[in-house]
């Protein structure tokens, strides 16, 4: 009983000391990170809703060339959005990037952004792919095809996405759920290019045609499609590409099996940054946004992920072996201002 | 005032939350609508679906290992560990992901209820086994003297006595299942936590998000309530020491291997999924550079080990002065402060924000205040059962002996509470350890923890590269779960 007593005794002391060192580890940590914070008046502040480890090369390279550090940090769009939005004026981030145009209006809406004037940007960044009032600019684009196994869909039958309602595809959609806003933005692409009774429509004759559940994964869609068990998906072309791309065997068998068919047109999003109105260096994040957005750098923040850049295809083979498509006219702004119409009319038709 | 102070820094973040939600220039308090509805009808069926096989699964494995003896049974003892030792987000989308490649879509209510329940079983499990092994051994005894078989003195006399210890088991994951976001998220079920973030965040509607919350803690109130009301009716002051030698049933032949299979059983299944994805998949795995991966672990263990400390002083102090004052008002305020864990963490997060923002707090300090905050009841729990079975009596008697509070703490009460002390402590640190919205939204720049890493890829679909840091958590949990073995052997 003694020793096992001893032993005890033993291990809570030890217990304590790990916890007080670590207690004092981690204060020593948050004051050495204030400090260094106050001593690099010429840092810029990035929250970013990417995570690719590949972002940090190209941040290091930016801090070769100017000097300036980059401090990050990596979330997802909507928490940080709302970190931001509850620091109010004490923000931290002088940079805020966002991946989908619904997120970025909807940070445009809270008033996070400040309006920049750059003339690289305003050269490099297609209007329609920035904000009409310079809050934010696009990084990188992605498209979001329909996907077909042939053996199960000819892919002949659809030429725009209207056509994924015909009552031939009954029981061979799998759609991916309305709380990805994804399909949300596809949704509302339709809503701003073809109104509110033909979009309903073609959301109630798209839910009638789906097989089984709604998926929370576009690569367990894609998957989906190449062993056969829906014959089209809508997803974004980067997860077919990194299933082409990517190491795992059985992954790059069922990639092979599903072809991309361009609607015409289709949907196109963006990951997109501006400079925060809370910025304490905002000169720092308007450089470092132009160093992003400009071709080079561009080139390999897209490629991370298997995106495209903002003009032309990029070099990307997996990309390449897609073919190209022509592009939804329909600006980033508008798809964010009529996200929430279309997110309550999949409710009513029935898009779980 | 201690127990002032506690609670009041534990109710600090929901003030300013209530504060919030009822000034904001929100959409105003909607009704809860067909969407809110359905996402209280997903949390109540999984609190109750995994209420019930957590009950049974835990109670079972706590008897059988407690009171009878096959081969085997130590380590299936320490093995019941293993499934809190994994994030629930990971043990979700590596299930998908595998099944998705062979052709399985995994998806919806029973799925989670299984997978809710293999990662949160192991609190009815710790609390009750506790409660086998140390209350009533010598009525045990005695029904079997008198002829009572197993069976009966399991359902006469052991389970009686071990009611309030299950009930804070399953009061405790059915906390976690309300809060749970990754994995039901992941799996398609609605629920109220992924209810309350959309419509905070997304909806920009506090109050209705505000609305949802008040579901969420009525009907954490309510399993409290209930837990309580079944500690209340079969309240038995007992302190059988550890002392003699405890008979143990044996088992042999078919039993035995039924007792092995079924202790065997879930811990088994919890590392047959990440496993099986790795089997299947292992040329997908991508591994972070070896550097940063010490950098995360070094931020995760400095986090969990700090908070695990704070948490513990807090619950320890509550727990005590509720018994010491056995005023209705501190008792009320303790248990109020506890309900920091009803609460999704990324609300209690933004309570934090909205409190410390403003005032210049250091984001390590807040997350160690959301911490503390959110595990003060895993703490408390354990200690709130073992205080009622040691009797007032003894209390008194050191009292009338002269000696003062303090030393009644240090001579009669922290011995008799070491062992739900240190099950307190351990699910703490394995708490912080996976614990992923407070992290995620207070910590500082460049501070990213395993959590975070392995919630970020998987969120991302990329599981092969949120595999490497998932082990680490394992490895922390296991490593955690090792130092509760002492108090697990002392009575084996």
């Amino acid at each position: 009983m003694k020793s096992i007593h001893t032993r005890m005794a033993g291990a809570r002391l030890s217990v304590a000391t790990l916890s007080l060192s670590a207690i004092s580890l981690t204060a020593i940590t948050g004051i050495l990170e204030a400090a260094q914070a106050q001593n690099r008046p010429q840092a810029v502040n990035v929250y970013s809703g990417r995570h690719y480890n590949t972002d940090k090369d190209l941040y290091a390279e930016f801090t070769r060339r100017t000097g300036i550090q980059v401090n990050l940090l990596e979330g997802k769009d909507d928490e940080l959005i709302q970190r931001l939005k509850s620091e109010g004026a004490n923000g931290r981030a002088d940079l805020l990037v966002l991946v989908d145009a619904a997120r970025l209006y909807r940070a445009q809406e809270a008033n996070l952004f400040r309006p920049i004037r750059s003339r690289e940007l305003n050269r490099d960044v297609p209007a329609s792919l920035r904000d009409p009032g310079d809050r934010w600019f696009a990084l990188t684009r992605r498209a979001r095809p329909v996907m077909v196994n042939t053996a199960l869909v000819n892919p002949n039958l659809i030429r725009t996405y209207a056509d994924l309602a015909r009552p031939e595809l009954r029981g061979k959609l799998c759609l991916r759920n309305r709380a990805s806003v994804y399909s949300q933005s596809l949704v509302a692409d339709e809503l701003v290019r073809r109104g509110a009774p033909a979009t309903r429509k073609w959301v109630e004759g798209v839910v009638a045609n789906r097989k089984g559940s709604f998926y929370t994964s576009d690569t367990t869609m894609v998957r989906a499609v190449g062993q056969g068990q829906c014959g089209a998906t809508i997803a974004n072309q980067y997860y077919l590409a990194r299933m082409l791309r990517g190491d795992n065997a059985a992954d790059r068998d069922a990639a092979k099996k599903v072809r991309v068919v361009w609607p015409n047109p289709t949907h196109v999003n963006v990951t997109a940054g501006g400079v925060t109105r809370a910025a304490r260096n905002p000169e720092g994040a308007r450089r470092l946004l132009e160093f992003l957005a400009s071709p080079t750098s561009g080139e390999g923040y897209a490629g991370a992920n298997n995106e495209y850049p903002l003009k032309g295809w990029g070099n990307n083979p997996a990309l390449s072996a897609f073919g190209t498509f022509k592009a939804s006219p329909v600006s980033m702004e508008l798809l964010g201002r009529r996200n929430r119409e279309a997110v309550q009319l999949m409710t009513q038709a029935g898009w779980q | 005032m201690a127990v002032l102070a506690v609670s009041l820094l534990a109710l600090l973040p929901l003030v300013s939350l209530v504060q919030v939600a009822l000034f904001s220039d929100g959409a105003g308090v909607a009704a809860l609508g067909a969407d809110g509805l359905s996402q209280v009808r997903g949390t109540l069926l999984l609190v109750v679906g995994e209420g019930l096989l957590g009950a049974v699964v835990g109670t079972a494995i706590g008897w059988l290992t407690a009171t009878c003896s096959f081969t085997g049974r130590r380590w299936l003892r320490i093995a019941q560990l293993v499934p809190m030792a994994f994030p629930a987000y990971l043990l979700a989308a590596s299930l998908i992901d595998w099944g998705s490649q062979r052709g399985l879509q995994i998806h919806g209510l029973a799925w989670a209820v299984g997978l809710l329940s293999l990662a949160n079983y192991s609190y009815v499990f710790l609390l009750s086994t506790e409660s086998f092994s140390v209350s009533g051994r010598r009525l045990l005894e005695a029904s079997r003297s008198l002829g009572v078989g197993p069976w009966a003195s399991f359902f006469r006399i052991a389970l009686p006595i071990a009611l309030p210890s299950i009930g804070a088991g399953v009061a405790l994951s059915a906390m976690e299942v309300v809060n749970e976001l990754g994995a039901v998220r992941l799996l398609g079920v609605p629920s109220l936590s992924a209810g309350i973030l959309d419509r905070w965040q997304v909806d920009g509607d506090p109050q209705g998000a505000a609305l949802l919350a008040l579901v969420a803690l009525t009907i954490v109130a309510v399993l409290i309530v209930g837990e309580r009301l079944l500690r209340r009716r079969s309240r038995r002051w007992n302190l059988e020491g550890a002392n003699g030698v405890e008979p143990l049933w044996p088992l042999a032949g078919w039993r035995a291997a039924l007792a092995q299979l079924t202790c065997a059983l879930p811990p088994l299944l919890t590392v047959a999924i990440p496993v099986l994805w790795i089997q299947q998949g292992w040329q997908g795995l991508q591994a972070e550079p070896l550097a940063e991966l010490g950098r995360l672990a070094g931020r995760s263990l400095a986090l969990a080990l700090a908070a695990t400390a704070v948490t513990a002083a807090g619950a320890l102090l509550l727990a005590i002065c509720r018994r010491w004052l056995n005023a209705p008002a501190v008792r009320q305020l303790s248990f109020v402060a506890g309900l920091g864990y009803a609460i999704p963490g990324s609300v209690l997060a933004l309570g934090l924000l909205v409190f410390g923002g403003p005032l210049g707090l250091s984001p390590v300090l807040l997350l160690l205040w959301g911490y503390g905050d959110r595990f003060l009841a895993v703490a408390k729990q354990g200690l709130d059962a073992a205080l009622e079975r040691i009797p007032p009596s003894i209390d008194e008697t050191a009292s009338s002996l002269g000696c003062t509070w303090v030393e009644v703490l240090r001579r009669v009460h922290l011995p008799l509470l070491r062992g739900p002390l240190l099950v307190g402590c351990l699910l703490v640190f394995v708490d912080v350890v996976k614990e992923l919205p407070i992290t995620l939204a207070l910590r500082p720049f460049d501070f990213d923890t395993l959590a975070v890493r392995v919630f970020q890829y998987a969120s991302d679909e990329r599981v092969g590269a949120a595999m490497g840091p998932a082990l680490l958590i394992m490895l922390f949990g296991l490593a955690a779960s090792l130092a509760l073995i002492p108090s697990l052997e002392r009575r084996g």
